[in-house]
């Protein structure tokens, strides 16, 4: 049996200014970690939305980018002929030949510029992701236009309908915004392909190449025969994985993060412990008269050791609460990948809570270990004399 | 106050261990600041930068790295007043063995050696080696770094087989170059006259490189020398945007999200958790010593006077902790710059992280600063309350 | 007759300064069931060492104490902490009461260990307190309570385990006079109604009263049963010290 659990909550709230000040102390080291694990999150949900599992990317071989890849126009024509692929309506094989590179345009946080995705495709490419048009119209074959994605509208001052961007050889006009969800699609910038191979002076090649199978099992059996074929010089990934390797762009931040979560909450603990052992000192008599009563040292622990778990728990919501509105913060990374920024929302889920809540109840049970064993190991007759 | 100081010491050790772990909760926090204080100056002021950075000019396309230049507009930057050595350089970014092991992920450039060593002067290298390297057109020289990494001796064979650039190269090693100890990266330079002749003969990109580097005579020429590339460039189908090497090192910072904004909010909840937990550590010895502040008050001291001797404790208390945190910061500092040595991506682009001295005292004066306001709420309360509330006070 | 407590040859030393002090020397006492002992002494007699040694708050230099037969020597502190629990009602000269909790909160901690339920818990707190005449106080916490209540309160939670004794040290120590009668009062019914053997320490000669019998304890002797110092039955018999001081206090000049 233990001592009454309302003991300890009275006794936080007596001293409601001190347990304010030091729960929100720890509330700000949980709210940094929440806040990290909420990014990578975020970044993962974006990365996620982006892929379709049925599909698979062909770069050239050993390619882990599409930016750093080249597929040739006979390679293209090879993958399409291959069995398994998934037609459209008109009975046309899902492939889309794409070309990638990335523009440097000023954004909201960095003014100095920062580097967006520029796509070109054709119909099928569209077709075949999770994307509407929103605004305007999609890009004309054989024009300088270009359809600019959500976030990127949002992000980046000059990406705005009607104005025009250079690259390649000339200027670009924005003829619509699309919207492909919470995906790194809304931070690209799509035009026709062939005008962006001419302007790219790529006219023989592509940096990709995306086809979509029936199923999984053709899924796998065309990634196999793709691999092996002596005619291609070529390497398959699902898009799943081309797109979760991304996550690691969040990587420096996150780890930042943690690092100065875990440093705060140490000092968190120290000012946790000394609070605690101030109120062991305050308390001497009534610990006294705990063991008179009959209580044991493991309950004068258990209880003393609670209350510092508590008061941790407390500042865990706390900062919990303090993380919570970042949902609706958007922000961006580079990708290390697609050399370029991919905008996503912070995710503040279950999961980053309650790693937030055991991460406080932790440095609540660290720091008040010593105080509690402190209190439990007091000689009764000299707590009983203490004032 | 200093006649006080024997009070307010015999006040400061009459609780040693909360002092203890009041010093040691301030100085992990200020450690914690002084790293953040230190990244923020490596990543938005550059860091140290070496008398050789400070004299180099990149030149890059205006629209993106990714986006060629013409190679005769080397011609063009050398007749530029006050440029001393222009050198190219072009990605090649091929694969090496099996390029699923990242330990085979390294940046090739393709390069003029003649000039890079000039463009280039702190990048030690034999001199037998560099004359090889200069005079075989298949041969190539790689980092220290590199060359550990993957045991590769002078003589060594390397194929690169071309991702963008359809060509397979058959280098030979001519030897190792040591770069200045911050500079830890993994590079691979090889010849550009051998890439051009390995690409098929219609190839648009055989005569277009990525950047130049171009090294002024000195570092006061390099902000005109922006100017004049940028301008010469600025109406062909071309134009370039130069800027010195270490604000183009930096413009790779941002790739890692809107760092400004996280460390200035970090360094806001440091310090403000900083603020809480001395503040609530002074109230709390404040509060138990209420009897002997009205036992003072009656012996004749004023109200300022306790006053100050607050103020006193909390700043010694809040100094003793920022000068072991910034002890601590240093050597966290020093062993974050050796672990980011092997980090791969643009992480290891962070220059070397070290605390400053100039970094070193800022902190002490935050500490300082945060021991001063912490102490003003109790150390008010203390010289306010009467004489005969705090001799009723019992603890 | 029961014997409740026996201490045979109980000594105990303590270091003061580096010299040793005898606080208990060769003390043989025996407290039968039912019984209600004051143990008297002036201040450094060694009744309150006496008492902790009975509760295994301290170790005996010498000696043994045999409390219900039993030697608590032999209890490591988790049983002994459970034993008292069990046996022992303790009531304190400064209450100590627990001031985050309310009266009857203070009463039920000590069933906290016991294997009752809540419900059980609260049937017994609440009548122990209408025992000691407060009723009408369960929800009030010490610091809204008199001195006089707060003890009232104390002796509740001695008494809620149903122990088999009492150990009472100085209950009237910290109350005025009026206040100090009621606790006396209650201690003494206690005893006579209930039958609970009591061991009360005190220095105070009109709290001796109560009880039934009174042992004097002399620079660490047990003087024999009847017999009293003489030096301090001389001082007991003017005003004891207490009143005095507040007399001196009321002839001093006031603020006006």
């Amino acid at each position: 049996m233990t001592v009454p659990f309302s003991y300890n909550i009275r006794n936080l709230v007596v001293r409601k200014t001190t347990t304010v000040m030091t729960a929100f102390g720890i509330a700000l080291s949980v709210a940094i970690l929440v806040a990290s694990l909420a990014l990578v999150n975020g970044l993962r949900t974006v990365f996620a939305n982006t892929s379709n599992p049925l599909q698979l990317l062909v770069l050239r071989k050993g390619g882990n980018s599409e930016l750093g890849s080249t597929v040739s126009i006979e390679d293209f024509a090879i993958v399409r002929s291959k069995a398994g692929i998934a037609v459209d309506r008109s009975g046309q094989p899902l492939t889309s030949q794409e070309l990638v590179n990335v523009v440097n345009l000023p954004s909201l946080d960095n003014p100095k510029g920062m580097n967006v995705t520029v796509r070109g495709l054709s119909p099928v490419g569209i077709e075949m992701r999770k994307v509407r048009l929103v605004a305007g119209r999609w890009f004309q074959p054989g024009q300088r236009e270009v359809v600019v994605g959500k976030a990127m509208a949002h992000r980046y001052p000059s990406a705005r309908i009607a104005h025009r961007i250079r690259f390649g050889k000339g200027d670009w006009e924005i003829v619509g915004v699309m919207d492909g969800g919470q995906s790194a699609l809304n931070s690209e910038m799509w035009g026709d392909f062939n005008q962006i191979s001419a302007d790219y002076n790529q006219q023989d090649s592509s940096s990709s190449v995306l086809i979509r199978a029936t199923d999984p099992v053709s899924l796998d059996a065309l990634k196999h025969s793709i691999e092996d074929d002596p005619r291609l010089n070529a390497s398959t990934m699902t898009e799943s994985d081309y797109y979760q390797s991304q996550t690691a762009s969040g990587a420096p931040l996150e780890f930042l993060g943690i690092f100065v979560a875990v440093i705060m909450a140490i000092g968190s603990g120290f000012a946790t412990t000394n609070i605690m052992y101030a109120a062991v000192a305050r308390r001497g008599k009534e610990i006294g008269t705990l063991k008179a009563l009959g209580f044991s040292e493991g309950s004068i622990l258990l209880s003393f050791l609670s209350e510092s778990v508590l008061l941790a728990a407390l500042g865990g919501v706390l900062g919990c609460l303090i993380a919570l509105p970042l949902n609706w913060v958007t922000t961006g990374v580079g990708s290390m990948v697609s050399f370029s920024e991919i905008a996503f929302r912070f995710h503040v889920g279950i999961a980053a809570l309650s790693s937030g809540l055991i991460f406080a109840v932790v440095l609540g049970a660290a720091g008040g270990a010593l105080p509690a064993r402190a209190a439990a190991k007091k000689e009764i007759l000299i707590a009983l004399r203490e004032a | 106050m200093a006649s006080y100081l024997p009070l307010i010491l015999r006040n400061i050790l009459r609780n040693r261990r909360r002092t203890g772990f009041t010093v040691a909760s301030v100085a992990v926090s200020i450690c914690l600041v002084g790293v953040l204080f230190a990244l923020t100056r490596a990543l938005f002021f550059g860091g140290e930068t070496t008398p050789g950075q400070a004299k180099r000019v990149v030149v890059h396309h205006k629209i993106a790295l990714t986006q060629d230049l013409p190679v005769g507009y080397e011609q063009t930057i050398q007749k530029i007043p006050g440029v001393r050595a222009v050198t190219s350089l072009r990605w090649f970014g091929g694969s090496y063995k099996d390029p699923g092991d990242p330990k085979n992920r390294f940046a090739q450039f393709a390069i003029e050696p003649k000039t890079l060593f000039e463009v280039y002067p702190e990048f030690h290298i034999r001199q037998s080696e560099r004359d090889t390297f200069v005079s075989q057109k298949a041969a190539c020289v790689a980092s220290r770094a590199l060359a550990e990494k993957l045991g590769w001796k002078p003589g060594e064979r390397i194929t690169l087989v071309g991702g963008m650039l359809r060509a397979t190269l058959e280098l030979t090693l001519a030897g190792i170059f040591d770069p200045p100890p911050s500079d830890t990266s993994s590079v691979l330079y090889f010849n550009r006259d051998y890439l051009r002749d390995s690409l098929l003969p219609g190839d648009p990109r055989r005569d277009m490189v990525q950047q130049f580097y171009v090294e002024a005579d000195n570092k006061d020429a390099v902000s005109e020398i922006n100017h004049q590339i940028d301008d010469t460039f600025a109406e062909s189908p071309y134009p370039t945007k130069s800027e010195p090497e270490e604000a183009f090192m930096l413009s790779f910072v941002s790739f890692l999200g809107n760092l400004k904004l996280f460390l200035a909010a970090i360094c806001g909840a440091v310090t403000f958790t900083l603020l809480l937990i001395t503040t609530n550590m002074l109230s709390m010895s404040v509060r138990e010593r209420t009897r002997e502040v009205g036992i003072l008050k009656t012996l004749g001291f004023s109200d300022g006077e306790i006053l100050g001797m607050v103020v006193g404790e909390a700043t010694l208390i809040a100094v003793a902790g920022g000068l072991v945190g910034s002890i601590l910061a240093g050597g966290l500092c020093t062993a974050i710059a050796s672990a980011m040595r092997s980090a791969p991506g643009f992480v290891s682009v962070v220059p070397g992280l070290s605390l400053s001295p100039l970094v070193a005292a800022l902190t002490v004066c935050l500490a300082l600063l945060i021991g001063f306001v912490s102490s003003i709420a109790p150390g008010v309360y203390a010289a306010r309350t009467s004489i005969v509330e705090t001799l009723q006070y019992n603890g | 007759m029961d014997i409740v407590i026996e201490t045979r040859k109980l000594s105990k030393d303590y270091m003061r300064d580096e010299n040793p002090v005898a606080a208990l020397k060769d003390v043989d006492l025996q407290v039968a069931c039912g019984e209600f002992l004051a143990l008297m002494g002036p201040s450094g007699s060694g009744k309150s060492t006496l008492l902790h040694l009975i509760a295994a708050m301290d170790r005996a230099s010498n000696g043994e104490v045999l409390v219900l037969g039993q030697d608590l020597r032999a209890l490591n502190n988790r049983q002994l902490a459970r034993w008292r629990n069990a046996h022992i009602g303790f009531v304190f000269q400064a209450f100590n009461l627990i001031p985050v909790l309310t009266a009857l909160e203070n009463v039920m901690l000590p069933l906290k260990l016991t294997g009752l339920d809540a419900k059980e818990q609260l049937e017994h707190a609440t009548t122990a307190l209408e025992l000691v005449g407060l009723r009408d106080r369960l929800h009030h916490f010490p610091r809204q309570l008199s001195g006089g209540q707060e003890q009232r309160v104390a002796i509740a939670r001695a008494i809620v385990t149903d122990p088999d004794f009492i150990l009472a040290d100085e209950p009237t120590g910290n109350l005025d006079a009026a206040s100090a009668n009621d606790v006396l009062t209650l201690l003494a019914a206690l005893n006579n109604g209930y039958g609970k053997t009591i061991l009360m320490v005190t220095h105070d000669p009109h709290a001796a009263h109560y009880a039934k019998s009174t042992r004097y304890l002399e620079k660490g002797v047990l003087l024999p049963e009847g017999q009293a110092p003489q030096d301090w039955m001389a001082n007991s018999t003017s005003a004891p010290l207490p009143s005095r001081w507040v007399a001196l206090s009321e002839t001093r000049p006031g603020p006006q």
